[in-house]
């Protein structure tokens, strides 16, 4: 039964398209086939992304929509003023006098929120308001410094503030430093309030462009030299092969730098430093099975047609080399990507106002402890576009393999 | 049925010493097409001091059932029934540490390429003192060094080639180098699967001169796995033929070669060149078709799409169980072709 | 169909092969002069039109170098390859690739020698394309499926678009046999050509070589290690042995009156399916030597039966059997002035 159905596949997939072919062979692959299809799925859903981020991302990846570090789901909390009742006190507005000292608490968003909220009301004046700050170590010495009557008003969570009033006597919430926008940001702001999300989406197009085209160029360059290398023999594959190893034995990660740092920032000069890196790949994999496929007796049943040596590497050695190609293509883009991300972190890819899963990955290394979500997501972005290519790779160099779909 | 009519053919000669039953032994692979049977339902016995000559062509199962009856199935292929009875215990039901023993004591392998059975980096001296050694710890290495020299001048090898490493030597001295590791481990059963294969044919003459020579000398037990059908003729006692994994005929080597039952063979020992016949040109009988793909093999007789006797009421309907013949010259002449099993007509 | 005149369709003179042996980087500086592999040394033969020319021999013997140098696909190291009277050495390249049409190759593994990635229409019918010999696509697919039916793919639609791992061993042969037929050659060199494959699809594949040949007028070099197949397909045969012809004549001559002790021990050794059979003629010890340092003289002469001491100096020359049949034989013993040396060489032996 199980039998008949293998050998209908079998019938059916004879005389098939290239795409028919991708399509059909999915039964082959039993159990596995939906692993494959996740992972085309995810490459298409992060190639939307790249094509259209505007249609998904939720906000201007380059604007300051919120407050810094807002952990992801979390509503900015408004931030209040609190002074004594008897001081009269509104809205910061009223704290713009030279002794009007004001108390924060060090660390946390009260002293980001004011600062814009200061930025906010200077925009339309021609007098800034420059308020005085005072720093605290908790929130019960500000507390007790404004109850004292040393600094005019304090501001801080209301949630962490509030309980605390009633120690001491005279202070009240004043009102409240700046209306917030209200709801969240699905995986938080960074450290300059821009949403995560928007950054991120933003950001699979600089990451799939740079992989991509790295990778296509290491392929364009890497691929003819491996091939015409193996088939010509003599000095000259001598010589390209001592050149291509001397060039694959650097680290990858310290050849990509030094060629970025030559070249200078830029997308292009990031492609670029990238390809570099990975013409030694494909020379040395397309080489190699040049050599052997050379050796092939259907090479020496080519030559006795009187096919020329450029038909004989076209259409018969080139075309064995493709499954290792594309495989090789895959893993390159992947690893492309973490390059990339690596040259960014350095500070030697992209300038650093541009989304980027490397940049955003760079700057969130300094906030880790404070900002988790600021390295994770653009970690397992990276990770999942990397899976993606991998498995897609594999998939396909295994559908296409003639020698592999015999019974 | 069936079964029942194998088994009285089966058990006809306890006179002679049993060495290996093979009983309804199935092999299955899982393959991304789905599972096929190797070798499916196999019968067949093997007495001491005998050699069976297993004929068959690519993909009968001939190797496989080398393979299969040292356990050395890998995923994904499995022994999936049957037993394999050697000196009386079912050696499927070893464990792992007693497969170990039979694997390198009891029974000997010698493959087409021996470069895979001897390690690169020991000299042919340890590997024959380790093989003497294994059945006689106390011997002194002085003195299995001394068999050793004895053992491969028997085999025509200069005694001073003991020192070489296993790639200084050439393909046939490389086989009977195996034959001596089997000697020195006195092995009970040789499975040979295409012994001669890589060498050439000069080299193949001798090998099989040695190899008849040892057999009488030591009375070796050899299950000689090949598809040139010659050399099963130059050294078989009894010959097995396979075809698509089931066993279609067995008997005497004399009465295989002249007096062939099964259409298969017939036509196989019809297809083949022969050197010695006096005829400047011989007429060679043309086989149709290829052998089938056990995936999805023909039903019935799985040989009925390519046989020119073919019954249509019955050949590719009913499986034709592998049955001893008694009409034969020979008293054990097993054949699984309904054009010699009685047989009721289906309606 | 060719064109009947007085010379052989291929003729080899004198050629002789070497191959460098491949060496390592310290070696190369060692200043000694580099190794080579004698592969084939001083042979000459001529292959009539229409006639099945065997060559056979053990691995070693230079019997598949032969062949690859009878089409040029190895070039000679010195010696002439002449092909329907002209010497292929003088051709350009491009000359050479047109003059291939005209000489096909019949390789031993048929999976090997197609290009995995061609369908068989595409592997067919890539040679015309190459020789230009159809322009138009629909005229190269006719021709193609024209060469299938012949060759015994039928029906032809279902072959043209599948890969070599779709059909059989044997299906996949006679595509290789398709693919040199449909560019309509004069010669063809088949080296081993059923050696892969099934014994039940052995002789199938004989007797459409058989047939093919008499439907195309071809003319065959027979590469083979089986005299028994030889003996089947073959009108006149060479024995090589390490890369020299000990032996050359019509296969009655060679089988019937073997002179060289070589051949009697090749045929001798060859398997007989017959389990009544008794060799008749002991085989002698030895294995064939390196040819990177072949034995003076009579290169058999270590392992010869009734080798002299003239036998290790001198190399025979290939002369006529003294008993009438035809065959030349290079053996002092044999066929050269040394006859009368030994009183007690054995005669010939009669299968």
């Amino acid at each position: 039964m199980q039998s008949n159905q293998a050998r209908r596949w079998q019938k059916s997939l004879d005389g098939a398209g290239f795409i028919r072919q991708i399509w059909r062979s999915r039964r082959w692959y039993g159990a596995d086939w939906w692993f494959v299809a996740a992972s085309a799925v995810l490459l298409l859903v992060f190639l939307y992304a790249a094509l259209f981020p505007q249609t998904i991302a939720p906000y201007d990846p380059e604007a300051e929509v919120g407050p810094a570090f807002l952990p992801p789901r979390q509503a900015p909390v408004d931030i209040v003023i609190v002074a004594r009742a008897a001081d009269n006190v509104k809205s910061l507005l009223d704290l713009g006098g030279d002794n009007d000292a004001i108390g924060i608490v060090a660390g946390g968003q009260s002293s980001t929120a004011l600062r814009d909220r200061e930025n906010e009301i200077n925009a339309g004046r021609a007098t800034p308001i420059r308020p005085d700050i005072s720093r605290y170590d908790t929130m019960d010495e500000m507390l007790a410094a404004l109850a004292k009557g040393e600094i005019k008003a304090a501001i801080g969570n209301p949630a962490e503030i509030t309980p605390l009033l009633s120690k001491y006597a005279g202070t009240a919430i004043a009102g409240p430093l700046k209306e917030s926008s209200g709801q969240g940001f699905a995986l938080g702001t960074d450290e300059l309030g821009h949403d995560e999300l928007s950054r991120l989406i933003w950001g699979t197009r600089i990451a799939l462009v740079v992989g991509l085209s790295s990778a296509l160029v290491a392929a364009l360059l890497g691929v003819p030299l491996g091939l015409a290398s193996g088939f010509a023999g003599g000095w000259p594959d001598r010589w390209l092969t001592l050149l291509m190893d001397s060039l694959y034995s650097f680290p990858g990660l310290i050849l990509a730098i030094a060629i970025a740092a030559v070249l200078g920032p830029g997308i292009g000069n990031v492609i670029v430093a990238i390809a570099v890196l990975y013409i030694p790949t494909y020379y040395r994999v397309v080489r190699g099975q040049t050599l052997a496929i050379k050796q092939e007796l259907f090479i020496e049943a080519a030559q006795s047609l009187g096919a020329n040596r450029f038909t004989i590497l076209l259409r018969y050695v080139f075309p064995n080399t493709i499954s290792s190609i594309v495989v090789l293509f895959s893993v390159n883009v992947a690893d492309a990507i973490l390059t990339e991300a690596g040259l960014s972190f350095l500070g030697l890819g992209l300038p650093p106002n541009v989304p980027d899963w490397g940049i955003a990955l760079s700057r969130g290394q300094q906030y880790i402890r404070s900002a988790w979500w600021l390295i994770t997501y653009p970690g397992i972005l990276i990770m999942l576009v990397t899976l993606g290519f991998s498995v897609l790779g594999e998939s396909l160099s295994e559908i296409f393999n003639p020698r592999l779909n015999r019974v | 049925m069936a079964n029942l009519v194998q088994e009285t053919a089966l058990t006809q000669h306890t006179t002679r010493d049993l060495l290996l039953q093979v009983r309804d032994l199935t092999v299955t692979y899982q393959t991304r097409n789905g599972s096929l049977n190797a070798i499916e339902h196999l019968n067949f016995d093997m007495y001491r001091g005998e050699v069976l000559g297993l004929v068959g062509e690519s993909g009968s199962g001939k190797s496989t059932l080398g393979k299969a009856l040292l356990r050395m199935i890998l995923p994904p292929g499995s022994i999936s029934a049957g037993q394999i009875l050697f000196d009386g215990k079912n050696i499927l039901q070893f464990s792992a540490e007693q497969m170990r023993d039979i694997r390198g004591r009891q029974i000997s392998m010698i493959f087409q390429d021996p470069m895979t059975s001897l390690n690169p980096v020991q000299r042919l001296d340890d590997h024959i003192i380790e093989a003497i050694r294994v059945h006689e710890p106390q011997v002194s290495r002085q003195e299995a060094l001394k068999r050793a020299q004895e053992l491969v001048s028997r085999l025509g090898i200069e005694p001073r080639r003991l020192n070489d490493y296993p790639h200084q030597l050439s393909g046939g001295m490389r086989q009977r180098i195996m034959i001596g590791l089997a000697l020195a481990l006195k092995a009970k059963l040789i499975i040979a699967d295409e012994p001669t294969t890589s060498l050439d044919v000069i080299v193949e003459a001798q090998f099989l001169d040695l190899l008849r020579e040892l057999k009488d000398e030591y009375g070796l037990t050899i299950l000689l796995i090949s598809h040139n059908i010659g050399i099963v003729a130059e050294l078989a006692d009894r010959v097995a033929v396979m075809y698509a994994g089931q066993i279609v005929e067995v008997s005497d080597s004399d009465q295989v070669f002249h007096n062939p039952l099964h259409p298969y063979t017939d036509g196989l020992m019809k297809s083949i060149p022969n050197i010695s016949l006096e005829a400047e040109h011989q007429t060679l009988y043309r086989m149709e078709g290829s052998p089938p793909n056990l995936i999805n093999p023909p039903s019935g007789c799985r040989f009925n799409p390519r046989c020119p006797h073919m019954m249509p009421e019955i050949c590719p309907i009913k499986v034709p169980p592998l049955t001893l013949i008694p009409t034969q010259p020979s008293s054990e002449h097993q054949a699984a072709c309904w054009l010699h099993i009685p047989h009721d007509k289906p309606e | 169909m060719a064109e009947q005149s007085e010379y052989p369709l291929v003729e080899l003179r004198n050629v002789t092969k070497h191959f460098p042996v491949a060496r390592g980087f310290m070696e190369s500086l060692s200043g000694q002069p580099p190794k080579v592999v004698h592969a084939v040394e001083d042979v000459s033969f001529q292959i009539q039109r229409g006639e099945v020319f065997g060559l056979a021999g053990e691995s070693g013997s230079g019997k598949t170098t032969t062949g690859r140098l009878a089409i040029h696909l190895l070039k000679p190291t010195s010696g002439e390859v002449i092909f329907n009277g002209i010497n292929l050495e003088t051709l350009s390249e491009s000359d050479m690739r047109r003059m291939r049409r005209q000489m096909q190759a019949i390789f031993q593994d048929p999976f090997a020698s197609m290009n995995p990635r061609m369908t068989l229409g595409e592997g067919i019918g890539h040679g015309l394309k190459i020789q230009k010999l159809e322009n138009s696509a629909a005229a190269i697919e006719q021709r193609v499926k024209e060469i299938l039916d012949h060759v015994g793919l039928t029906p032809a639609e279902a072959y043209y678009n599948r890969y070599p791992h779709q059909i059989s061993g044997g299906q996949r042969q006679r595509a290789v046999i398709a693919r040199a037929l449909v560019l309509h050659p004069d010669f063809i060199m088949a080296d081993e050509p059923i050696a892969m494959a099934d014994v039940s699809v052995r002789s199938v594949l004989l007797d459409l070589m058989i047939r093919l040949k008499q439907e195309f007028n071809l003319t065959y070099l027979f590469i083979t290690h089986d005299l028994a197949t030889a003996k089947y397909i073959c009108d006149r045969i060479a024995i090589m042995y390490l890369g020299k012809i000990v032996e050359i004549g019509t296969i009655h001559d060679v089988y019937q009156n073997p002179q060289h002790p070589y051949t009697e021990a090749l045929l001798a050794a060859v398997p007989v399916p017959d389990p009544r059979h008794k060799r008749a003629k002991p085989i002698p010890a030895g294995e064939i030597p390196n040819p990177i340092n072949p034995p003076s003289g009579c290169r058999f002469h270590p392992r010869c039966p009734i080798a002299q001491e003239v036998c290790k100096h001198e190399v025979p020359q290939l002369r006529l059997a003294p008993t009438g049949g035809d065959n030349l034989a290079a053996c002092h013993l044999r066929t050269g002035d040394y006859q009368q040396l030994d009183p007690t060489v054995p005669t010939a032996f009669h299968i």
